[in-house]
């Protein structure tokens, strides 16, 4: 049997395990050692078995993973991320539709502190649609915002989607991060754009909120500048040198316990309950990330990814087009696949022809990620969407696609800009320090 | 009997938890030590061995209660389509292939640990023993293994099968 008949039969059996839930790692672990055993040997294969989880689990650079998801998770337990919220909506509240922009902003804010897009959406969710729904926001632009805001967490540093993807290609997780920043809070503005355009047209969608004094404004800004000064602190010390990911991931860390400590709002039992929540968050990457090193040797081995590009390649097409293609298949497949799943299924295979192209890794790492953001509101499986769902279980899942349908737009056009100008993602990278 | 079994699984993973919490603690703790060290000029000695070994002990620390907690990502696309005994059956796979999955990693890492202890291989700069944290994963794999083994006993025997609530991304 030939290399790629192998391979093809390989990945059809993967999608065949996906599809009767075995777990994502443990399909493409079975897939990976069974592919590699029937090409170079039983031995082959076994060796993979001891050398893979030790290399990766003693990775340093990874470190970034756990740390950043306990800042996130102690963030939340500690209700800190709830101040970036009041902020805005001490700041922005009362114009027309200020709640659900200040529920943009707060999710962008929780974005820089968590990796996590469902930790963002349930977060702010939980906080800001008893509000919208309090002053008579329409289901549709309260839901829409909470799920779209949630999605920030993947692409505003620091973000898991990054790591991985960062750890599939040997990219730098830095530049990435740093990549991230533009393009998200260009998708934070978009979001926004969004809500002022539909309350704009439909005003009934969302009446203005409470005024608030000015007092209440200051003391509200000022509630959020510990929370602000981590953001800074962890995101700038990247660009400027001064930290690598792994330290600023730690410091992050330790300011935002050090910040729980003397507010009081971190007691011993929250800190081990958040410290526990993400130690198997990480066990959860990081088996992916184990199994998929079994699969990419497999790929390589089927020379599946090298045809794949040189038929690409061969195509009378400009590169563009072929990103296009490739972007194409991704939003396809976010409908149906979990995005993490589908970050580590796909980048073996594509990842080849974007270097075989010549495009820049960094800038296809942020549209790649965006898409993925796209992924997670997009029926059937929009993760988000049900996320939401949860939160606000008297509306129809029906009412909050509806919802997400004009931030969906939004993130289509930022992908757009993204793809026409790559230096939104490539000028912080390129401009960095170190 | 398989209720007692259950239980001390059940201790046993919190136990290897609690170990991998310890881990990530450890972690935020050296690499700080060790940014504010090398801002006095004096970084700390073995901070980059500590914190390899660190992720090990965190990593594998956590799997038996990621597995138990159903932490793993599955695509449950279809899931809705599903009878239950087709779940069940699904879950049964799932399970027995972890565990496979497991068994196999614990019985290369323990080969590969002798391996260490035999040419005494050890990190760059304290040297710490390699084979000391290869033994851990594979106590950690086993019982990991061990977990997912009893659930495939549980399934078999009429117990609980697995919906998806949603995944985490």
């Amino acid at each position: 049997m030939s290399e790629l008949a192998i391979g093809i039969i390989g990945m059809a059996s993967l999608f065949v395990l996906l599809g009767f839930r075995i777990p994502v790692a443990f399909s493409m672990f079975v897939v990976g050692f069974l592919g590699i055993a029937a090409m170079r040997g039983f031995n082959v294969a076994v060796n993979y078995l001891a050398s893979e989880p030790f290399t990766l689990g003693a990775s340093a650079e990874l470190v970034v993973v756990p740390l950043f998801i306990l800042m996130g998770n102690v963030a939340t337990e500690t209700g800190m991320s709830r101040r970036l919220y009041d902020a805005a909506y001490a700041i922005i509240g009362s114009v027309r539709g200020g709640l659900a922009s200040a529920t943009i902003i707060g999710c962008g804010g929780f974005a820089a502190l968590s990796g996590s897009s469902v930790a963002s959406a349930l977060t702010m969710g939980r906080v800001s649609l008893g509000e919208m729904e309090r002053f008579g926001y329409d289901n549709r632009l309260s839901t829409g915002s909470v799920a779209a805001g949630g999605t920030l967490g993947i692409l505003i540093p620091p973000s898991t989607g990054f790591v991985i993807y960062a750890i599939l290609t040997q990219e730098s997780i830095g530049r990435l991060f740093l990549a991230g920043v533009l393009p998200g809070l260009l998708l934070l503005a978009m979001f926004v754009l969004t809500i002022i355009l539909m309350c704009w047209i439909w005003p009934e969608m969302g009446p203005a909120g409470p005024r608030t004094t000015l007092t209440e404004k200051m003391r509200a800004m000022i509630g959020a500048v510990p929370i602000l000064s981590v953001i800074v602190v962890t995101i700038g010390g990247i660009y400027t040198g001064i930290f690598s990911p792994t330290e600023a991931s730690a410091v992050g860390a330790g300011l935002i316990i050090a910040i729980g400590l003397i507010s009081r709002t971190l007691t011993l039992r929250v800190f081990w309950n958040a410290a526990k929540s993400s130690v198997t968050t990480t066990a959860t990457v990081m088996l992916i990330l184990i199994a998929a090193h079994m699969i990419i040797p497999f790929l390589a081995l089927t020379h599946i990814p090298q045809q794949l590009g040189a038929f690409l390649s061969g195509l009378d097409v400009p590169p563009l087009v072929v990103l296009g293609l490739i972007l194409f298949c991704y939003l396809i497949l976010g409908c149906f696949l979990e995005g993490f799943a589908m970050l580590v299924l796909t980048m073996p295979i594509f990842f080849p022809v974007i270097q075989q192209l010549g495009l820049d890794p960094i800038w296809f790492g942020v549209l790649v990620v965006l898409t993925l953001e796209m992924g997670l509101i997009s029926p059937p499986v929009g993760v988000n969407v049900f996320i939401v769902k949860s939160l606000v279980p008297h509306v129809t899942l029906g009412t909050i696609f509806r919802g997400v349908v004009p931030f969906w737009i939004a993130m289509m056009v930022t992908l757009g800009l993204l793809v026409a100008f790559p230096q939104i993602a490539l000028y912080l990278p390129n401009t960095m320090i170190n | 009997m398989l209720r007692t079994l259950d239980t001390f699984a059940g201790r046993v993973i919190a136990l290897s938890a609690i170990l991998g919490t310890l881990g990530l603690i450890g972690e935020v703790v050296v690499i700080l030590i060790d940014v504010a060290g090398r801002y006095f000029g004096s970084p700390l000695r073995g901070a980059q061995d500590l914190t390899q070994m660190g992720m090990v002990v965190l990593v594998f620390g956590g799997m038996a209660l990621c597995d138990r907690q159903g932490g793993h990502i599955a695509v449950d696309l279809f899931e809705r389509k599903m009878p239950d005994w087709m779940i069940r059956l699904t879950d049964l796979l799932a399970a027995a292939t972890g565990a496979l999955i497991f068994s196999g990693i614990a019985w290369q890492m323990w080969k590969s640990a002798a391996i260490s202890r035999m040419l005494n291989l050890a990190t760059n700069i304290i040297y710490l023993p390699k084979a000391w944290f290869q033994y851990y994963i594979v106590v950690c794999c086993i019982i990991t293994a061990v977990g997912m083994l009893l659930r495939v006993v549980s399934l078999l025997m009429g117990g609980p099968i697995r919906r998806s609530e949603g995944h985490q991304s």
